[in-house]
């Protein structure tokens, strides 16, 4: 049945993809995508603590409001840099933005 | 929640699509047309799976199966009676807005899938309307379980025994009311997939069983937010006479009646001045309505 | 929700979740990136509501909707191909960032598994709703203030990243029209 060694594996593999994700994508928006997944993972794993371990714990429920919150904060602040390097260079890859002059 | 609850939401589903056919037809003061219905149902059945040229059709055929699971699961939460109060989760209004923000990207799929130019133009339009309803819809929500003290549809619904919430928050009512409409892709707010718009827009390419579903679909969504529009405003299953479940009927009637009727007589407008109103009056209003709830609390619901 | 009702819902929902996640970035078409991205999310707020905490689950779910459609729009305007027709490759150094990836996680899952955690507390369900808003307003009030100034800088920054000219509106770059429409 489902335990806490379980849930945590689960949610390691899910962090293994997002990062193969962040790290092997060459656009931007790709990047941000593996990223989600990753804090995606870390809720999980603070959800299966909640859940079999401490469950009277309100700041661990707290400190998963606070990161899905920020998870659509850093989304929105990356898209806005896409836009400002789209502008700029006309293209979102990670391998073309290697300045940071202009 | 008793292993009756998830039937007795199928045939809510299917009773209130069946209704609201009727509702229209009433609204429009077209005669029922039992012949017209049947040929409908009977080309649905003999020809089910048309399959039209689309660009993506894993997208277009799963679009219409995600509206109505949304539909479903959205009608799920709606409390009719102190004896069926659907699945009564404590955070059950954050499921109903949850579900209803499923019908973002099932008409984005449709309109996407279906891949031509108006249809990719109608769903990507339909994006950006949902994303200025959403917020409106989210925090009138929270506006209404302030008083309650609780995010459970039915202790909202007990909160309202001596007054309805649309008279103590008539701000958070005249927002909640547009919004609602929207999501059910109704006119006026049905840009994606009106004839006239976008030549039918999002949903053009469907026919067939997909095409069925998709009405299905809408229909159980009005049947869904005049429950809940009745349950959170309007004092839900409360009243003199008659018995919880009838009073609850009753409102849930009146509700998709006012918005089959609006929808007859009020113009589209368009999507630049729709947008505008949305991003700059609906969405600072209802932080307003926010702040109205929690003086209210703290003055009247201790 | 008992032990088996939880293990029929997880089991599923964890296959399909991870199936997802992976076909995120194996796919080419850009909108069943994101779309897939969504059915990961969704369905791990599904997992949260199976493992008992609903209102973080429901959470879960509104919010994903939201933000992937987001991400679908900009997709869609940024990047090359997004229809996935001419079948471009977009990584780069795959196999070193899946030798990375897949240590990593063979790491986390060792110390997931083997270590030895404390037994487990009796008591089925997780914070209620109303103990997660006594939380927020009283002991963690500090954490969410910090969160609501960085969620409104975030804000204010995005817009004024995203103008065309910047926080001085000189103007948008050379090869640019002048202005923003409806201004």
């Amino acid at each position: 049945m489902v335990s806490l060694p379980v849930v945590l594996a689960v949610a390691a593999v899910l962090f293994g993809i997002g990062l193969y994700g962040a790290l092997g994508q060459t656009n931007t928006i790709m990047v941000i995508m593996g990223v989600e997944l990753m804090l995606g993972a870390a809720m999980l794993n603070v959800v299966g603590f909640l859940r079999y371990s401490h469950p009277d714990a309100t700041s661990g429920a707290f400190f998963v409001l606070v990161v899905m919150t920020l998870m659509a904060v850093e989304a929105a602040v990356g898209f806005a840099l896409v836009i400002s390097a789209f502008r700029h260079s006309r293209t979102a890859e990670v391998d073309d933005l290697t300045e940071l002059k202009g | 929640m008793s292993t009756l609850t998830p039937l007795g939401v199928l045939a809510v589903a299917l009773g209130g699509a069946g209704c609201v056919a009727v509702l229209e037809c009433v609204v429009a003061g077209t005669r029922l047309a039992p012949a017209t219905m049947a040929r409908l149902a009977s080309t649905t059945v003999r020809q089910p799976l048309r399959r039209p040229a689309t660009y993506d059709s894993w997208l277009f055929h799963l679009a219409p199966g995600l509206l109505l699971i949304a539909a479903v699961m959205a009608l799920a939460t709606v409390p009719w009676a102190p004896g069926f109060r659907g699945v009564d989760f404590q955070a059950g209004v954050i499921l109903f807005g949850g579900a209803l923000a499923y019908v973002t990207p099932a008409v984005f799929m449709a309109g996407w899938g279906v891949g031509t130019p108006l249809g990719v133009v109608g769903g990507f339009r339909w994006l950006a309307l949902m994303l200025a309803y959403a917020m409106p819809l989210a925090m009138v929500v929270t506006a209404v379980a302030a008083p309650a003290g609780s995010l459970r549809p039915s202790d909202i619904v007990e909160v309202q025994h001596a007054v309805p919430m649309a008279l103590v928050q008539p701000l958070a009512f005249a927002l909640w009311l547009p919004a609602i409409v929207a999501v059910c892709f109704l006119p006026p707010f049905d840009l994606p997939q009106a004839d006239s718009e976008l030549g039918g827009g999002a949903f053009a390419g469907y026919g067939g069983l997909d095409a069925a579903i998709v009405w299905l679909a809408q229909r159980v969504l009005l049947v869904a937010v005049s429950g809940m529009t009745a349950a959170l405003f309007l004092s839900g299953w409360h009243g003199p006479l008659l018995p919880p479940a009838i009073w609850m009927a009753v409102k849930t009637v009146g509700v998709a009646t006012l918005v089959l009727w609006a929808g007859r007589r009020l113009p589209r407008m368009e999507v630049d001045r729709t947008l505008a109103l949305a991003w700059k009056v609906a969405n600072p209003l209802a932080i307003v309505a926010i702040v109205i709830a929690g003086a209210l609390t703290l003055a009247f619901y201790r | 929700m008992s032990d088996l009702g939880t293990a029929l819902v997880f089991w599923p929902s964890a296959a399909i979740m991870l199936v997802t996640a992976l076909y995120v970035f194996i796919t080419s078409s850009m909108a069943r990136a994101g779309l897939l991205l969504l059915a990961a999310l969704g369905i791990e707020g599904l997992i949260f509501v199976a493992l008992a905490s609903e209102f973080l689950g429901f959470l879960q779910l509104l919010m994903m909707s939201g933000e992937m459609v987001i991400m679908v729009f900009f997709m869609v305007m940024f990047m090359p191909d997004p229809g996935g027709l001419m079948g471009m490759d977009m990584t780069h150094d795959k196999r070193r960032s899946a030798a990375v990836a897949a240590a990593v996680t063979v790491a986390l899952a060792a110390v997931a598994v083997l270590t030895d955690w404390p037994a487990r507390v009796v008591g089925d369900d997780a914070p209620d709703v109303r103990a997660i808003g006594f939380e927020v307003m009283g002991r963690s009030m500090v954490t969410f203030l910090f969160a609501a100034m960085t969620i409104l800088f975030a804000m204010v920054g995005g817009v004024l990243l995203a103008k065309a000219g910047g926080r001085y509106g000189i103007g948008a770059p050379l090869g640019e029209a002048r202005g923003e429409p409806g201004d």
